[in-house]
């Protein structure tokens, strides 16, 4: 009995330290002050979340004493309107690609407002927004949206079409447009007249062609362009068929018939004229001065 | 012999065939003379002596994997570099006749480039090195079974090799880099465990004590399979490959050090390939070819079984190929033999190649649009739409290794079937064609690209008879399979290939198909004829010895496969029979029985020992002679070592001069013979005789009758000639070759 008690205190002892020891590990900010904001979203998944929520629902907001800011709500604000702007703006030019042209102030303006919030300097009152609203919760949703977006931007590679300092359009781009308007307006001249129209339009296409291969070398394409061109070669090469013609049937042949027929030349003259390899047998010693394949043949029958 | 048997050998020639020995192959000597020499230095090794050899087994493997590694890069970059220029060079040539007309002049550049690169690596291996063709394979599967192949494991050999490999694919040929990976590694294996190299007669006094066949024999297996690891990236696959192609002799401690060649040298590679592309740290190409395959793991556990539309294809395709390849070798080494032949043929290959892939490209109406993610590096547009490739041209348009990623890699649809089709039939005929050309060159990947496109085709194929999307839709996962069956069809290779497969593809979980897979092509494929190696080693005449001995043939005794009668010596015999026997051309005999007492033709001695021809060369050279003992007291006495640095090209024996008191004089060959050869009865049968010999890697084997007196030798080629034919037991003829 002494003994099991004594077994059973130890234990105890030993799970109490250990859980001691486990909570200091895991939560070490609780031991500095401060610690209810800083608790991490994991263990109490109701209040911060809804923090975010009180301008619409109903909700707990008036229980938390320490409310946003006026100064975060404002750039939360900010941050609303231009992201439902860049959003809008991405939608309403997504067909025919033409986001980069048209969105790239709204982006810009979007990525300000974010690099303003995500910032560490403190604001006017010294206070940092960057914790409560971006880092409050395990969702951070204004990271996630933000992030979204910055990777639709970075794909579509719209940096390569701008100019350096991103606030207007790089001049090969505007180039590249006036060459394309200029194919485009012979395409619409010769709409009628397939034929002509592959002639005639040959020039303008080819430089426009050409242009593009120099833009993709250099790597000042973005996707508007890529897009504006995948639909002018469409048209050129499925509308109007303008294909090169396969007119040289006859060399290709004449070539490879010739070629092949070398090899057929080759291996007839070597079978013919070459000598043909001979091998000298040796006739090993052995205890029988008969072949052994004789022997073989004698133990078999 | 009588003058009639005179007039007989001679008239006796035929035409060579697949069932011939030839007198040109000897034995390795495995086998450790324990001579009193040996004893001595054995005695004179201290403790920590022993230790430092097995550190410096260690350094060497480790330097063998370096430097396989670094071979392996090397061709790497610079089979890219060539190729990537040529093929640039080639398609702006297109691109420009396309619009304007001429593109039978493009033809004509292509087939002349091919032809030139093909020509450089033709004539270096035809004219300086003739060993060097071929995937080298075969080669040291021969080596490592205890065949003494000449000029295999040399320094030269490796130059041709590599320069010889690099033109080959360059050329667009329709062959791999990985073969000749193997053979290389097994070069740098011998070269670097001998501490020298006697092509470039550079001596570094390193590693002395490794210049023995048996020492050599194991360094050369852990070079093979560095080759295999750094070739595949398959460090597990090429120890295998080590145990289950070559070594008939390993132990755990060998194995072990075999493995750690193999990483070094894939992790090498990939160091140095990293560097390379640009990516230092990244270490993303562990071998020469990258399968860069993501497969879908969702295969579900009965498709292992819907796979058997793959298990017969692969063992019947690889039959025929085999069998067309060995019709086209007998005609080659009976038609084509000398060496301006051989490099025109090359040529010529190398011209219709790129004919047939231009014509095929020429004139195929599928096109593709250029995705994003495409991997092709010089898609060709010709006459598809704007902003569309060739799908022919991404199979014929690149290097094999290329276009065998891309038909594990690209997504469904970027091939038609007819396309996949007529690819398949034209590569076939190409690669059968390719391999046995007098260019250094592997089978390895062309096998895998034919199997990669069959096996895409049936996969697309069987997505249209069905009607679940899902499960078929990933024709990648079909090529693999496909060229899992076509490569163990040809090489009928098992465990090792299939770890291989596993390894390079970087997925455990594809192991079973790809293993029911190669189980049924070799046996498919053995029904009709042997593994592509196989036949090529046995249209060399090389005896080579397989596991077992031919079954059915326990009748035959000792006494009928012996060589009989034996040239033997005495324990101290006269130096002028022994330079006579040594200089007869017509018996060229390597081992020589040492016997109590001999008199002339009559009844023979008993048995005391067993004397090498290199020995005795040794001796001759360093004068030994009982008649100058007195005078020798001052010179050194003639050590182990001396033995060790005349290998492994002694002299011959006309090289020595013996002057005519020489002669006369006496040579006491009791301290160098092996006191203790290994003997049978005359009654011992053939398997019996056959498992000893090849046991334990012997070179000779006496023939004893129950008084211990010689009655007869065995040596390889003795056994070697018995082989199960068509109606039982057949006997190979010895040639000269």
């Amino acid at each position: 009995m002494d003994l099991s008690a004594k077994f059973t205190f130890v234990i105890a002892c030993w799970a109490v330290t250990f859980i001691t020891v486990a909570d200091c590990a895991i939560y070490p900010s609780e031991t500095s002050g401060d610690s209810a904001r800083k608790l991490p979203s994991a263990v109490i998944p109701v209040s911060q979340p809804s923090t975010l929520g009180s301008f619409y629902s109903l909700s707990l907001s008036s229980t938390f004493p320490e409310d946003l800011n006026e100064y975060c709500i404002e750039l939360l604000r900010i941050y609303r309107q231009r992201y439902v702007a860049y959003a809008n703006c991405l939608v309403t030019y997504a067909r025919p690609v033409k986001v980069c042209q048209n969105c790239y102030t709204g982006f810009n303006s979007l990525d300000g407002i974010y690099k303003n919030i995500s910032s560490d300097q403190p604001g006017p009152g010294n206070i940092s927004c960057h914790d409560s609203l971006m880092r409050s919760d395990r969702l951070m949703l204004l990271y996630a949206l933000f992030n979204k977006l910055d990777e639709i931007w970075t794909s579509a590679k719209c940096k390569q079409c701008l100019s350096k300092d991103q606030e207007a359009l790089s001049n090969d781009t505007v180039y590249f447009m006036a060459t394309l308007n200029q194919s485009l307006s012979c395409f619409e001249q010769y709409q009628r007249n397939h034929t002509e129209l592959c002639k005639d339009c040959k020039a303008s296409y080819r430089k426009l062609k050409e242009l593009y291969g120099s833009m993709d070398k250099n790597q000042t394409l973005c996707i508007d362009l890529e897009d504006a061109m995948n639909i002018t070669q469409q048209l050129w090469s499925k509308n109007f068929s303008c294909l090169l013609p396969r007119e040289e049937t006859v060399p290709v042949i004449a070539v490879s018939s010739f070629m092949l027929f070398l090899p057929i030349i080759f291996y007839l003259s070597s079978f013919l004229h070459s000598e043909q390899k001979k091998r000298k047998l040796i006739h090993p010693k052995r205890a029988k001065s008969s072949n052994s394949l004789m022997n073989i043949q004698d133990k078999f029958n | 012999m009588t003058v009639y048997d005179i007039v007989k050998s001679r008239l006796k020639e035929i035409p060579h065939n697949e069932k011939l020995l030839s007198l040109k192959y000897e034995s390795l000597d495995y086998d450790n003379s324990e001579n009193q020499l040996f004893l001595e230095e054995e005695r004179r090794m201290s403790h920590m002596g022993f230790r430092c050899l097995e550190i410096r087994r260690w350094v060497i493997c480790g330097l063998i994997g370096f430097l396989t590694g670094l071979i392996a890069c090397l061709i790497d970059i610079a089979v890219e570099e060539l190729a990537g220029y040529k093929y640039s060079a080639v398609k702006q040539n297109i691109e420009k006749f396309t619009e304007f007309g001429g593109l039978s002049i493009s033809l004509i550049l292509w087939a002349a480039l091919n032809s030139a690169f093909v020509m450089v690596g033709a004539i270096a291996v035809a004219f300086f090195e003739p060993i060097a063709a071929g995937s080298g394979i075969p080669q040291i599967k021969c080596y490592l079974n205890g065949v003494k192949i000449p000029c295999v494991v040399r320094l030269k050999t490796l130059a041709i090799k590599v320069f010889g490999v690099i033109c080959s694919v360059a050329g667009g040929l329709a062959v791999g880099k990985e073969g000749p990976m193997i053979h290389s590694g097994a070069v740098v294996a011998a070269g670097v465990s001998q501490g020298r190299s006697t092509s470039l007669k550079k001596d570094f006094k390193i590693f002395e004590y490794f210049r023995r066949d048996t020492e050599k024999r194991d360094f050369v297996s852990a070079g093979a399979a560095a080759g295999v690891s750094a070739a595949f990236g398959a460090p597990v696959g090429g120890v295998l490959f080590s145990l289950e192609e070559g070594a008939s002799f390993w132990n755990q401690m060998l194995t072990w050090r075999i493995f750690f060649a193999s990483m070094i040298s894939t992790f090498t590679l990939n160091f140095f390939l990293s560097i390379y592309h640009g990516k230092p740290g990244e270490l993303s190409s562990p071998g020469l070819i990258n399968f860069g395959l993501e497969l879908t793991l969702e295969y579900i556990p009965f498709e292992s079984f819907l796979f058997f539309p793959y298990y017969f294809p692969g063992g019947m395709l690889g039959a025929l190929f085999n069998v067309i390849n060995y019709w086209l070798t007998i005609f080659r080494i009976r038609y084509i033999h000398r060496p301006c032949l051989q490099v025109m043929e090359a040529m010529l290959v190398a011209a219709v190649t790129a004919t047939v892939a231009f014509a095929m490209i020429y004139f195929s109406n599928d096109c593709q649009p250029l995705g994003q993610d495409s991997t092709e590096e010089y898609p060709l547009q010709l006459f598809c739409a704007d902003g569309e490739y060739n799908s022919m041209a991404t199979a014929f348009f690149n290097t094999p290794e290329r276009s065998v990623r891309s038909l594990f890699h690209n997504p469904p649809g970027s091939y038609n079937p007819l396309t996949l089709g007529v690819f398949t039939l034209v590569y076939f005929v190409l690669a059968v064609w390719t391999y046995g050309l007098t260019v250094s060159a592997g089978v390895f990947i062309p096998s895998l690209l034919i199997g990669a496109a069959w096996g895409r085709l049936f996969g697309i194929l069987l997505s249209t008879i069905t009607s679940s999307q899902s499960i078929w839709a990933d024709p990648g996962k079909y090529a693999l399979i496909g060229a899992a069956a076509q490569l163990g069809g040809i090489v009928r290779m098992t465990l090792s290939l299939t770890v291989i497969m596993v390894e390079a593809t970087g997925n455990v979980t594809y192991g079973f198909p790809i293993m029911l897979v190669l189980m049924t092509a070799k046996i498919v494929g053995d029904y009709f004829i042997e593994g592509l190696y196989d036949i090529h080693i046995k249209l060399q005449s090389v005896p080579f010895l397989h596991w077992d001995a031919p079954p059915t043939s326990h009748w035959l005794t000792a006494r009928e496969v012996m060589s009989s009668p034996v040239t033997c010596f005495n324990r101290v015999e006269r130096v002028g029979r022994i330079v006579d026997v040594l200089s007869n051309t017509s018996t060229n005999h390597n081992g020589f029985p040492v016997v109590a007492h001999t008199t002339e033709n009559e009844e023979p001695g008993k048995i005391c020992g067993l004397i090498l021809r290199s020995q005795l060369i040794v001796l001759l050279k360093h004068k030994v002679f009982v008649e100058r003992a007195s005078s020798r007291l001052s010179q050194r006495r003639l050590q182990l070592k001396d033995f060790r640095d005349a290998y492994p090209r002694f002299p011959p024996i006309q090289s020595i001069h013996v002057s005519q008191d020489e002669r006369e004089c006496m040579m006491d060959l009791n301290e160098f013979m092996n006191p203790t050869p290994y003997t049978v009865p005359q009654e011992t049968s053939l398997p019996r005789v056959f498992k000893l010999f090849r046991a334990l890697g012997l070179r000779h084997l006496v023939v004893v009758d129950d008084e211990n007196r010689v009655v007869g030798l065995v040596t390889r080629k003795d056994l070697a000639r018995y082989h199960l034919g068509k109606d039982g037991l057949e006997e190979l003829q010895l040639a000269q070759t």
